[in-house]
């Protein structure tokens, strides 16, 4: 059982922007998310998907700090990933900048309680992702056979994402451990 | 704030595909290439031992019929030889891309550029790689791209130290070809599956299972002829079909795909 982040009352008060010192940790794990993501990531394969590191830590970071860093560090994440792969401009940060809010708005509004709030937000976020990207895909007139989508990218992604979701939102919530609570909306 | 941002990403999206390569996003685009290609790369070299340790293991599990053989060996990788074994695995692959090379397929004038894979594409939706050598070291747009067991892809996109090769696999990805022995015609053609089929043979040409299949470097072709692509694995025929439907397995193993080499022409 993870704990939950949205029942500790911090002892700072609400703050709205980030501190020099959160910053610089966010800006670390962005880039780490980044390089696992593009570098080793794709060369993993396990249980039919690769592992999507990026997305992951964007809804990691969106539960502990809230729907808008979530949503700045989504866009910033996803531009990044777009330039590291030469793939199109837009398409990732728009992704994860709904990831993020969404998962942000989770954790500030839901009883989050039962404290498996992470792998929750991890298997909604890789749907929403999934759906987006081959929405996107489809638009773009490439090919997106329903089976191949459903059998071989989301529902794996779906079940290796959501394994991996316990293990790296531990990592994050240490990495980013203090630096104040932004999340505008709290539940006790 | 979020309105801002999916308006930002919508209007980045429109622009990329509006302007041309030489366009303030692909600048940009370009400009931070060039801080995170090295860390790419850097990334890459670090991790190569523990790719190739979990790409063996993994094939560990399709062997069965080596298993004691594949184990005793997987007890000499847990020994802590996964270094070396990826040394001798780079000099293998660039041994077999010198042969390549030697066997004179490429025109006299060609350089061949060595590069390696620093990033490839994570989504099912896109099989493309990133590779850190680009206008710096005279690759141009589409100049093709192979490796020692064959043909990897084509440069589609380009920066001062880093390119995207898109690979043959990619289902927007078509090679003129030709069948050996015979001589049938057709496309190459990737698919989102990773799958490649020859496309548009014509029914009354005769191909068999097992042919080779290589490029056909047909007047207006970026690939030269001869460069070798796969194997044909199936050939179907329906009666009502005016061509042949041919499966090839190619030859390039592009989950391992590590070393390659761009073709200057």
């Amino acid at each position: 059982m993870i704990p939950n982040p949205a029942r500790t009352v911090p002892e700072e008060e609400p703050r709205w922007w980030p501190s020099p010192a959160l910053v610089a940790r966010l800006g670390v794990i962005l880039l780490v998310a980044v390089l696992l993501q593009t570098a080793v990531a794709s060369n993993f394969r396990i249980l039919g998907a690769n592992p999507d590191f990026a997305l992951i830590v964007v809804v990691c970071v969106a539960l502990l700090k809230g729907s808008e860093t979530g949503a700045i560090f989504g866009f910033l994440t996803g531009a990044l990933v777009a330039v590291a792969l030469m793939e199109p401009f837009g398409l990732s940060a728009f992704v994860f900048v709904v990831v993020g809010f969404v998962a942000g708005r989770y954790a500030e509004t839901a009883d989050l309680s039962h404290g498996f709030a992470p792998l929750v937000s991890v298997f909604v976020a890789t749907f929403i992702a999934g759906v987006l990207l081959a929405l996107a895909q489809f638009l773009l007139a490439r090919q997106v056979p329903l089976g191949f989508f459903l059998g071989r990218v989301l529902v794996p992604a779906l079940i290796l994402n959501t394994l991996l979701a316990a293990p790296l939102y531990l990592v994050v919530r240490w990495w980013l451990r203090g630096g104040g609570d932004l999340r505008a909306v709290r539940t006790r | 704030m979020v309105g801002i941002l999916l308006l930002l990403c919508i209007a980045m999206f429109t622009l990329y595909f509006r302007e041309s390569d030489s366009g303030v996003v692909h600048g940009a685009q370009g400009a931070v290439l060039r801080v995170v290609a090295p860390l790419q790369n850097g990334t890459a070299r670090a991790t190569k031992p523990f790719r190739d340790a979990w790409n063996w293991t993994a094939d560990l599990f399709s062997a069965k019929s080596e298993n004691a053989k594949l184990k005793r060996e997987l007890e000499q990788l847990r020994a802590g030889v996964a270094s070396e074994l990826a040394t001798q695995d780079e000099n293998a692959q660039l041994r077999a891309a010198v042969a390549l090379h030697d066997a004179g397929i490429f025109p006299g004038t060609a350089r061949l550029v060595t590069a390696r894979v620093v990033a490839r594409s994570t989504t099912a939706w896109y099989s493309t790689v990133t590779i850190d050598a680009g206008g710096d070291d005279g690759i141009g747009l589409y100049d093709a791209v192979v490796n020692g067991a064959g043909l990897v892809g084509r440069v589609t996109k380009l920066e001062a130290g880093a390119a995207q090769v898109t690979l043959i696999t990619d289902q927007q990805s078509y090679v003129d070809s030709m069948v050996v022995p015979g001589g049938a015609q057709g496309i190459i053609s990737g698919s989102v599956t990773g799958d490649i089929t020859m496309q548009y043979v014509d029914r009354n040409e005769k191909v068999k299972v097992g042919q080779y299949v290589v490029t056909s470097g047909r007047a207006g072709s970026i690939f030269v002829r001869g460069i070798p692509i796969g194997q044909i694995e199936s050939v179907g025929l329906q009666e009502v079909e005016l061509y042949q439907s041919i499966s090839v397995r190619p030859f390039v193993d592009f989950r391992k795909l590590d070393i390659v080499q761009v073709v200057l022409p």
